[in-house]
């Protein structure tokens, strides 16, 4: 077993080596990070880069294959032990709740199984939280997928929690619920608290991450704040012109930009400039071959973020 | 506690799920009390063209003969025409002269038609004629019968067959219905994937499990109490052992727990209880005690939990010990059953918290 990683006293949760394998397919490989107190931590990634089962993993629903996952930087076991599952709140991705019982029902369910003393009025303060004491008694399973998503939400504060996890809170969700679930979020980190989230997208991980983790296949890719990953990521260009013209505007593009990548496809080329290289140049070398109907520069989406900072790490 | 309720909560609101599972107890006393009633009255018409003093005795003595005889005096047109059109099973003709034969020392053919459609009623009437004709010829004091059988009863009373049979129904009923309301309150729970919550509580989920299945016994114990009580008040069973029954209705919730640990899917829980549920029944001393059934049977009706059952319940409500082990075994055969089942239950549920 390794040793875990020496732990910064802001660090409330350290992962060291961490591995997950599902017989021979290793789905998170050597992960180390931590995750810092009072502040909410991101995890970004395409789908299949090993978010939910590392959410899985520092959840205690899953055990590593190797590594270690450490609390306060004492290493801990499987299942974990009673203490630190009061420290522990989790918002799955599939909100697991019980579709039968009410809002209300939900809540103060949860506030049993965590000893929650007067049960009752916590479920009335998480209500009101949530924004849902009017649908309290209303069974969860006529609610929609946004509202489901709040009162997941709701039940994993129900104990006030230490740590909260959320996994793809903002998932097919609205975009009212989206923003609902955003606000408590910052209210959490107002308040101190410790989030970890995943999510798919980048204008989350930006409104609400001090630090986020990018992983790709399971592998940690970069660290940082979402600003400075999308500046190490730099820009895109896209360059709309016919298909005879492609040839002769990637030439132009080259002679400048030697290093980029550049994707032909149907409406033109996209051109992946690195953060050291300006995109006003190329823009305009392209527009000055004569054939270009057109030029946008914009910010790389996830994935493009996620391959640019996988290449620059392959080196 | 928590658990409990959630589970009690959770069958409450599925209002038609406890209406078919108080039917489903129902259907299964009606199933074995037919199972018991179908054949064992078979309508026989006698045909007395005699009219003598001794054919009216042989015909007392034919009403006695056996239990699966419905016996009614009808003309000789009518029962021919009855026997053709498929209303009867048999027609007995006590024929002219018979009375004066009888007495003069004669012997006298009796004609009997039977409808062989079916060996085994035409058993039951190559069974009663003769039994019949052998306690007449005794009361009169022919000449020829020299044996009479002396029956002693190995125990003091008697038992219906009808209400033998509803109280091993009881043991089908705690199965299926324990049995699924068992299963079902594990598989809700691995297909809603609220398992994880079980895993993220700060309680053991052996605790959690308790509790589930204290709620689904509690559900299953009402809806098999409504059949208790149609038995009791029904059938005329004044002794029914409320105890050994919620033993059964725990043990078969545990059990289904099981099941529904392993399976982790409703559908195929439902199928296999109901796929299994008859031929446990049939093959655990429900209908008689299994050991006249022979080696092979009698060794597969050990490996069914509804086989201790059976024997626990007969115990209990009619002082019958049907099982060649004494009831303290069957007991504990029975808290085995459900202390194996709950434990893996349980050991599946700590290690499939997540969904893969």
């Amino acid at each position: 077993m390794p040793a875990h990683r020496d732990v910064e006293p802001s660090s409330l949760l350290t992962l060291t080596s961490v591995t997950r394998a599902f017989g021979h397919r290793t789905v998170l490989d050597g992960l180390s990070l931590e995750v810092r107190r009072a502040g909410v931590t991101g995890l970004v990634g395409p789908n299949g880069a090993g978010k939910t089962t590392l959410i899985n993993l520092v959840a205690g629903l899953s055990r590593p294959t190797s590594g270690v996952i450490a609390w306060d930087g004492t290493p801990v076991g499987y299942p974990f032990p009673s203490p630190i599952r009061r420290r522990l709140g989790l918002v799955p991705q599939d909100t697991a709740l019980y579709d039968e019982l009410t809002v209300s029902e939900n809540l103060r369910f949860a506030a049993e199984l965590f000893g929650v003393s007067e049960p009752q009025r916590r479920v009335g303060e998480i209500l009101d939280l949530i924004g849902l004491s009017e649908r309290a008694r209303d069974r969860v399973g006529v609610l929609s997928g946004g509202m489901r998503r709040r009162v997941a939400f709701g039940r994993a504060l129900v104990h006030d929690p230490e740590l909260l996890v959320l996994d793809e809170p903002t998932l097919a969700v609205d975009s009212d619920n989206r923003h609902a679930i955003w606000d408590h979020v910052r209210r959490l980190r107002s308040e101190g608290r410790t989030v970890l989230l995943s999510t798919n997208y980048l204008d989350e991980a930006e409104a609400l991450c001090d630090v986020v983790v990018a992983l790709r296949a399971g592998r940690l890719v970069a660290e940082g704040s979402t600003a400075a990953l999308l500046r190490a990521a730099g820009r895109c260009v896209e360059i709309d012109c016919p298909d005879d013209a492609v040839d002769a505007v990637r030439q132009s593009v080259e002679r400048l930009a030697p290093g980029a990548r550049l994707d032909a496809h149907g409406a033109g080329l996209t051109v992946h400039l690195g953060s050291d290289v300006a995109p006003e140049p190329v823009a305009s070398a392209a527009l000055g071959t004569g054939h270009v109907r057109g030029v946008r520069v914009r910010a790389p989406d996830m994935v493009e973020v996620l391959e640019a900072l996988g290449e620059r790490s392959r080196g | 506690m928590a658990s409990a309720r959630l589970e009690l909560t959770q069958l409450g609101r599925s209002r038609l799920l406890l209406a078919f599972t108080a039917l489903e107890a129902l259907t299964f006393l009606l199933l074995v009390s037919l199972f018991g009633l179908t054949g064992s009255r078979a309508p026989t018409a006698v045909v007395d063209e005699d009219h003598g003093p001794l054919a009216a005795s042989l015909v007392g003595f034919l009403r006695q003969a056996h239990h699966s005889f419905a016996l009614r005096s009808l003309s000789a047109e009518r029962a021919r025409s009855d026997l053709t059109a498929g209303r009867i099973v048999a027609v007995i003709t006590i024929p002219p002269g018979f009375s004066a034969a009888v007495a003069a020392g004669g012997t006298v053919a009796l004609p009997v038609d039977v409808d062989n459609v079916d060996v085994d009623l035409t058993d039951d009437i190559e069974r009663a004629v003769p039994s019949a004709l052998a306690a007449f010829g005794r009361a009169h004091g022919f000449a020829g019968i020299r044996v009479v059988a002396a029956e002693r009863d190995l125990i003091p009373h008697d038992t219906g067959f009808i209400p033998y049979l509803v109280v091993s129904a009881l043991a089908l009923d705690a199965l299926v219905v324990a049995g699924v309301l068992g299963a079902v309150a594990m598989t809700r729970e691995f297909e809603a994937g609220t398992l994880s919550q079980w895993r993220l509580a700060p309680v053991a989920s052996g605790w959690l499990l308790a509790g589930k299945l204290a709620g689904a016994a509690a559900v299953s114990s009402a809806a098999i109490g409504v059949a208790a009580i149609v038995v009791f008040a029904g059938y005329g069973i004044a002794r029914l052992h409320a105890v050994t029954l919620l033993l059964c209705v725990a043990i078969f919730t545990c059990v289904g727990s099981c099941v529904g640990a392993l399976l982790r899917r409703s559908l195929p829980v439902a199928a296999l209880f109901f796929g299994l549920a008859l031929p446990l029944y049939i093959d655990s001393g429900a209908l008689e005690p299994e050991r006249f059934d022979g080696n092979v049977i009698w060794a597969i009706a050990h490996a069914s939990p509804v086989y201790y059952a059976v024997g626990v319940l007969e115990q209990a409500v009619h002082g019958l010990r049907v099982t060649p082990e004494p009831v303290s075994a069957d007991v504990a055969v029975l808290v085995a059953w459900a202390a194996l089942a709950a434990g893996i239950a349980s050991s599946v549920v700590a290690r499939r918290a997540v969904r893969s």
